[in-house]
């Protein structure tokens, strides 16, 4: 009853903390400690429940008992990681991504491509991962050539449409002046286009980093060696070890917003010069 | 006037007759989906036997990511149908799982090879690769692997481990040597999908030595204290072993009971009969009581594995005979 009543007012109190907060004006300190109390209110309010109310560890656990997993898991939770992200998802995010690129600056050379490409990703987009990662692991074998297979497949459309719209982003009177220069074709997409294009590249990228972490981990419920994010949640699900579960959950969650953050971090640097980037 | 009344006094009848007869609620979760494999329950059903003892029991087909350890322990089933180790592991996890009944006496689960992939002995595993279901499933096989030595985290010394899906296309494409099969199904479909008998090599649990008890029915301790729900179980598992009974000696009808409920259409008669036989040799010498030397093996196997062992203290309270006692006086 204590746990509930202590974890409720804890809550309270940092709601009022946060409001009086955001009414200062906005500083280095106060956009970091909001979300931080926000955060860590969540966390004690969950911590609260489950004590107080007795919850059972085998349906929720506790933050504590998560954090205690995860400190004595380390060995085992790099390895997933590195199974799933690294050698899963980042290949498959670089293949992906480097050929959605590549297409895309063919298929705008190409009115016919442009024509008859498009729709025919559109479709491949649409296709159930669900459906595709079994076919893709049968195709490519159980390791993690086949979790790159299904990344490039949820990549690739995303990537690709991005980078067309980006290629159709340089105005006219740009392009006319490009051509008052005598510039050929390439030289035309190499100082002109394809900077023009990078808000919407990056935006693509973005995107991608997202479905890659979800593509990889999902692909592995379908058969995996047995390391892996994917292949440890649905395991320990399997074996009542939720607390391990969601130690492999914040992994992912961490993970996903590190890619996330770095890709967003290299925007910054490329597309200074777009009017999303002015700092206000 | 007159119909009102009628109407009226035939409706009170209807409401007392139906008061009655209300009959009482089990929900059942099976291991897998359906199949021969839990042919005494469907037979049951179908032929009165759960009706006859006053009982509506809605049975719930399991599957590959189906935990029945789970489904109880989220209140989705009354009684559950699941295999020794997983019950054990998840006690020892502080989920209290109570064996009630155990109406199969044999082990169906043995690893199939390919003699292609140059396995003739147990010995021969050193670094290959071998599929393995988990969900549960898993425990008997770690418990081999430690007896035998065996890391199952690859490298040269030690066994590469795949997760195996609903099927066997592991062996069938050469990504694995070995798959788990159960006598019943998996080995047949291997069969089904061209490979001969001669092609293989397979290595039965029962006869490694390593066999756990297999299919029994399982209930959360807590509810064993309430009268009333152990009544309902008392009439359940005397049904239900009926239902066994008669499956064994009715195997063909039986597999026809259990394809006439199957809601996805995926069995086939040839396979469910085929099956209905593997199973009646699994379930033939028991009449639904555990007995406590089987018990006493299962433990002393899981408990022997090495650094990694299933479960690390003998548990205590399991299984009870207070339901079987009643059932089967």
């Amino acid at each position: 009853m204590i746990w509930i009543v202590g974890s409720v007012l804890f809550w309270l109190v940092s709601w009022w903390a946060n409001l009086r907060m955001a009414r200062l004006p906005k500083s280095r300190l106060t956009s970091v400690a909001v979300p931080t109390l926000f955060g860590l209110a969540l966390l004690v309010l969950w911590q609260g429940i489950v004590r107080g109310a007795g919850i059972n560890p085998v349906l929720l656990p506790a933050p504590t008992d998560i954090a205690v997993k995860f400190a004595s898991s380390m060995p085992i939770l790099w390895a997933d990681f590195y199974q799933t992200f690294v050698k899963g998802a980042l290949s498959g995010y670089v293949i992906g991504c480097g050929a959605a690129f590549l297409t895309a600056v063919l298929v705008d050379r190409s009115p016919f491509l442009q024509a008859g490409l498009l729709p025919v990703g559109n479709f491949v987009a649409a296709l159930p991962i669900i459906g595709m990662a079994p076919i893709l692991v049968m195709w490519f074998g159980f390791d993690w050539q086949s979790k790159a297979a299904v990344v490039v497949v949820m990549v690739f459309f995303p990537m690709l449409v991005n980078t067309v719209e980006g290629l159709h982003a340089s105005s006219a009177m740009q392009r006319d002046l490009m051509r008052t220069y005598a510039a050929s074709y390439s030289q035309g997409l190499r100082r002109l286009r394809l900077p023009a294009a990078m808000p919407f590249v990056f935006n693509g990228l973005k995107i991608s980093t997202t479905l890659a972490l979800i593509g990889a981990i999902v692909a592995e419920f379908f058969g995996s060696p047995i390391k892996g994010m994917g292949f440890r949640i649905s395991t320990e699900v399997g074996r009542l070890a939720l607390d391990m579960v969601w130690a492999e959950i914040a992994v992912a969650a961490l993970a996903g917003s590190a890619f996330y953050g770095c890709v967003a971090m290299i925007e910054k640097i490329v597309t200074f010069w777009h009017p999303s980037q002015r700092r206000g | 006037m007159k119909k009102l009344i009628t109407a009226a006094v035939a409706g009170a009848l209807a409401l007392g007759a139906s008061m009655a007869q209300a009959a009482d609620n089990i929900t059942l979760q099976l291991k897998w989906v359906t199949q021969a494999q839990f042919a005494g329950y469907y037979v049951a059903k179908d032929k009165g036997f759960y009706k006859a003892e006053n009982l509506n029991v809605t049975i719930k087909p399991g599957g590959p990511d189906v935990a029945p350890a789970q489904v109880i322990a989220g209140g989705g089933a009354d009684v559950i149908i699941d295999w020794m180790p997983s019950a054990l592991a998840s006690r020892e996890k502080g989920l209290d799982l109570v064996n009630i009944a155990q109406p199969f006496k044999r082990s169906g689960m043995m690893l199939t090879c390919r003699k292609d992939a140059g396995i003739k002995t147990p010995a021969d595993f050193k670094g290959k690769t071998l599929g393995v279901w988990f969900y549960g499933n898993e425990y008997p096989f770690l418990s081999w692997m430690s007896k035998l030595g065996l890391k199952t985290n690859g490298g040269p010394d030690g066994v590469t481990v795949l997760k195996q899906g609903f099927n066997v296309d592991p062996i069938l494409q050469g990504q694995a040597a070995c798959v788990s099969t159960m006598t019943y199904n998996e080995y047949w479909q291997i069969i089904d999908a061209g490979l001969k008998p001669s092609d293989l090599v397979v290595f039965k649990y029962e006869d490694q030595g390593v066999a756990t008890l297999e299919d029994g029915l399982y209930v959360l301790g807590k509810n064993l204290k309430d009268p009333k729900f152990v009544d309902k179980m008392v009439r359940f598992v005397r049904a239900s072993m009926k239902g066994w009974k008669w499956a064994e000696a009715h195997p063909d009808a039986a597999a026809m009971i259990v394809l006439d409920n199957d809601a996805t259409g995926a069995q086939t008669e040839k396979h469910q009969k085929r099956m209905m036989r593997e199973i009646a040799k699994l379930t033939a010498g028991s009449n639904g009581a555990l007995d406590p030397a089987d018990y006493e093996r299962t433990v002393k196997s899981l408990m022997s594995g090495g650094s990694d062992p299933v479960i690390t203290k003998k548990p205590v309270g399991a299984w009870t005979h207070m339901i079987t006692d009643k059932a089967l006086k």
